[in-house]
Parts: structure tokens; sequence; C-alpha cells
């Protein structure tokens, strides 16, 4: 188990490490999402400082932080959508730089607030999606992701009618709907009643299967119901990651709230100090 | 060639799902049915839609980028660009998509004013050929505005200001045809003219199909579309 910056990009005790430092091939002998030395820096700020991941199918991992922690920034580094300054990224045994499509099409990302087209019906966007995707035979593909996010009903309505957790549902529907290997979620629970949040977590955690499940959220009792791993990052860097009893261990108080860890962990962080920039 | 399909697909609904698709497609007819009523249809007038195809072609360089001007800016300002990113959709996909859409519905909108041609063969005995070259002529400049406002669209950060850097792009091109023969006299300008868009406009509309006009236009919307390719591009590796 590594805390704090993970100086020398060493390898994350979490699962076996099967790429060379610093160089990520082709294709990863695990489907999960393994990153090495990834850094963003944005003009001066360095948003993300040469952290390291390495996530098998299967698990679903809890990425937790403060406010411009670099959380987003490392999901939308992991789905392709930003390029990092620095590092390699493999996502479902994809290496993201070098088989960028092949990565992409094994990926499935919803992005924060889930961003839809206000204009279409549900089934004319996951319709839309399935096509992007390549997906064959899209209706069947179409009927089970509506029936798995419970928008079957709502099929025909116009987006921009559906309240927000509506709107999250087919967020999450077009992100399931070619079944990808690894699923990116930034808060995928935002906006909705407690029900749905129940209904969201369920369908997680049968997701989870045979998949590797990567979720940004600010709910500690959701990382605690539903992550198998967490990862916490506070200042552009991996600060701490494990199951919760390792973190307990770290922390070196068997009963510590995963609240009290954030704090405590996320204080480390800054104490420690240093310029981002 | 799906995933473009796709994009394509998508914003040609888009297009005609809001109302600012049919607005463009109502002032456009509007303004055809003013200039052939005021021009054309007229007692010992030729029957022949010169005077419409040359006003339109002003008439489209302000309505092509208001076609154009939400591709990308309104993705961006969705959110569903980085949807996008993420998705197998190169940036090329992504701006050919957006261009056939466009094209499509700029064909769309071109599509009622056939209805001048049905009145003037009620009426008289057009040419043809003539009408065809002048239709040939409004897709091709209408392409070149098009590509142009989906260049825009990429670089503008919201949907009036990549209009408004169309538009003012092509009425620089259009009005320097008066200012630049002054300045670079007429020997000079002969040889300058042949990259005018407009002077090569007037060919089609009085029937003329010059294939070096032809690739000129496709060349000049193919170079946009490139630079619009290369702007993603440039943004999604920095």
């Amino acid at each position: 188990m590594m805390i704090g910056p993970t100086a020398g990009h060493a390898p994350l005790s979490g699962g076996p490490v099967q790429a060379t430092q610093g160089q990520v091939r082709g294709t990863i002998g695990h489907r999960g999402i393994i990153a090495r030395g990834l850094s963003k820096r944005f003009g001066r700020l360095l948003a993300v400082d040469g952290i390291d991941l390495d996530f098998e199918p299967g698990a679903v991992i809890g990425f937790l932080g403060h406010n411009g922690a670099g959380k987003t920034t490392t999901m939308r580094m992991l789905c392709g959508v930003l390029p990092p300054s620095s590092g390699t990224i493999s996502v479902g045994g994809h290496d993201l730089r070098t088989h960028s499509k092949a990565a992409a099409r094994v990926v499935g990302y919803l992005p924060e607030g889930s961003p839809l087209y206000p204009e279409l019906r549900v089934h004319e966007y996951l319709m839309f999606r399935a096509r992007l995707y390549g997906i064959g035979q899209p209706a069947p593909a179409i009927s089970s992701a509506m029936e798995r996010c419970g928008l079957t009903d709502a099929a025909d309505r116009i987006i921009g009618h559906l309240s927000k957790g509506f709107r999250q549902r087919v967020g999450l529907a077009a992100a399931i709907l070619h079944d990808p290997k690894v699923l990116v979620l930034d808060e995928p629970t935002s906006g909705l009643d407690p029900l749905q949040v129940i209904e969201v977590r369920s369908l997680i955690h049968d997701l989870a299967e045979d998949r590797t499940i990567m979720l940004s959220t600010h709910v500690l009792t959701e990382v605690e119901a539903i992550c198998d791993r967490v990862v916490l990052m506070a200042r552009g860097r991996v600060v701490a990651e494990g199951d919760l009893p390792s973190l307990r261990a770290q922390m070196g108080e068997a009963e510590a709230s995963l609240e009290s860890m954030f704090v405590e962990f996320t204080a480390r962080a800054f104490s420690v100090g240093g310029s981002r920039a | 060639m799906r995933t473009t399909l796709a994009i394509a697909r998508r914003e040609y609904r888009s297009f005609f799902l809001v109302p600012s698709g049919y607005l463009v497609g109502a002032l456009f007819l509007l303004a055809n049915g003013i200039i052939f009523l005021s021009s054309v249809f007229l007692p010992g007038q030729p029957a022949t839609l010169r005077a419409v195809f040359g006003f339109d072609v002003m008439v489209l360089l302000l309505l092509c980028p208001a076609v154009t001007m939400r591709s990308i800016c309104e993705e961006r300002r969705l959110g569903t660009f980085e949807l996008l990113s993420a998705s197998p959709a190169g940036s090329l996909s992504l701006v050919v998509g957006k261009f056939t859409a466009a094209f499509a519905s700029l064909a769309t909108i071109l599509i009622p004013t056939l209805v001048l041609v049905v009145l003037l063969e009620l009426y008289g005995r057009p040419d043809p050929g003539e009408i065809f070259a002048g239709y040939l002529g409004l897709l091709l400049v209408g392409s070149m505005y098009l590509a142009g406002g989906l260049l825009a669209s990429t670089i503008a950060g919201s949907q009036t200001i990549a209009y408004l850097l169309a538009v003012f792009f092509f009425i620089l091109v259009s009005l320097s045809r008066t200012a630049v023969p002054a300045w670079i006299g007429p020997d000079a300008w002969e040889t300058v003219s042949i990259f005018d868009p407009f002077i090569r406009m007037e060919d089609f509309t009085i029937g003329l199909i010059d294939t070096s006009s032809i690739v000129f236009f496709v060349v000049v919307t193919g170079w946009f579309l490139l630079a619009a390719v290369a702007v993603i591009e440039t943004e999604r590796r920095s």
C-alpha cells in the first residue's frame, strides 16, 4: 500500500503490475485500468502530479478528493478526453495513446452533470450513441440499457423535459450501451432522490461483476456502500489507496470513519506543502 | 464512416428540431419570394432566375453561418463535446459529420425554392441548364460558407461570435472586389481575381459551369474543414 505522493511511480500493491515503469504496451495483461506516472499541467498549474493507478476488472473504485484535487482531470485523461502531459494509460487492455479508438470502444463515460442533447427524445439519443459506437444491433442494446436504468417508460420523452434524475439515468444508459469493460462515472448519483440513488448503486453493483468501475463522489456513505477500493486524491496526488480496512490500518485507527480518514489524509497532503505550479 | 454518418444524422435531425432551423428556411424562402416577385415575375421579363441566384449568393452569406454556428459551440456549451471526445469518433469524423449535416440542411432549405422554377415553367420557357447551373453554384458557394462557418464555430467561444466571425469574413471578401483593384491596379487584380468566389459564382448564375470553379469551391471548402479538424486536434492534444 502506498501513501503520499507516488514518488518514482512505484507499482501499487493493489494488483499485478504488468507494464514496465513509465511504459504501457499496446495490449496489457489485464483489461482494467492501468496508469503510470500520469500528469496533467494546465499552464502553470499541475492539476495531476505523476499518479499511478492499477485496477483489475470486477472492482468498483471510489475516487475521492477535495474540490480541485484532480479527480475529474484524471477521469478525463482515462477516457481519452484530455491527453496527459506525461505518463501512460491502458484501459480495457488498450494503450490509450497508440490504440485510442479501440480504447474508446471499451470505455463508458458519464461526465459530471450528464451532458445530453435536450431536443432529442431518449430513444433517439440512445440510437445516436449506439451508431456512434458502431453497435451492430442497436435495438436490443438500447432496450436492455433502458430497462437496466429504469427508462423504458421514458423512451419517447424529450430529454430537455426530463428531471435531473432521469437525465442522469439517460447518461448512465448511454454509458453502458456498448457494454464497456471499463466504466468511468463522474458523480453518478448527483441530483438523484434517495430511491434513485439506491437503484443506481444496485445497478453499479450488478455491472461490476466483470467490469472495472471508477466513480467519483462527494458522498462518503456511497463509497462505503458500493466501492471495493478507495483512491483518495489531494493536490493532484494519490494520498491514500486501498480497501477500507487497509486505509484504517494506515491511519492507525481501527474504527476510523471514512470521513475522518478523508480529513486526515487530505490534511496530511496539505501539511506537506509545496506548490503545485 | 459509421461514426461520421451517426454524427451527421443527429446533427441534421437536431437542426430541424429547434425553431432556428425553420426560421432560417422560412427567411430564405421569403427573401427568394420577394426578389422573384419584384425582379422576375413581371410581364415582359425573361424567364430566368439569374436575379434570384445573384441575390441568393448574399442571402446565403447571412444564412449559412446561422446553420453552422451551433455545430461545435453548442457541443462545448452543453458538455457533449466531452462525450464525443471520449467516443471512437475522431476529429475528422466529427467535422465531416457536422459539415454533411449542414450541407443536407442547406439542400433542404433550397428545395422549397423549386416552386419558383415551377412558376417559371408555367408562365414561360426557362433554360433548364441555366437553372441547374444556378442551383449547383448555390450549393457550391453555400458549401464554402458552411465550411467557413464551421471553422468559425470551432474557433469561437459562443454561437454569436461564431456567426459574426463567419459573416464578417465573407463580407470582407465580398467588399475586396471593389477595394482591392483600386489598390493593386487592374492588371494585378486580373490575376488575384481568380480567387474571388463571387466572380466565379456569377458564371453559374448565367448558366456557365466551369470545372475550375467547381474545383475552386471544393478546395476552399476542404481547406476550411481541414483547418477546423486541425483546431480540434490541437485542442485535444493540449
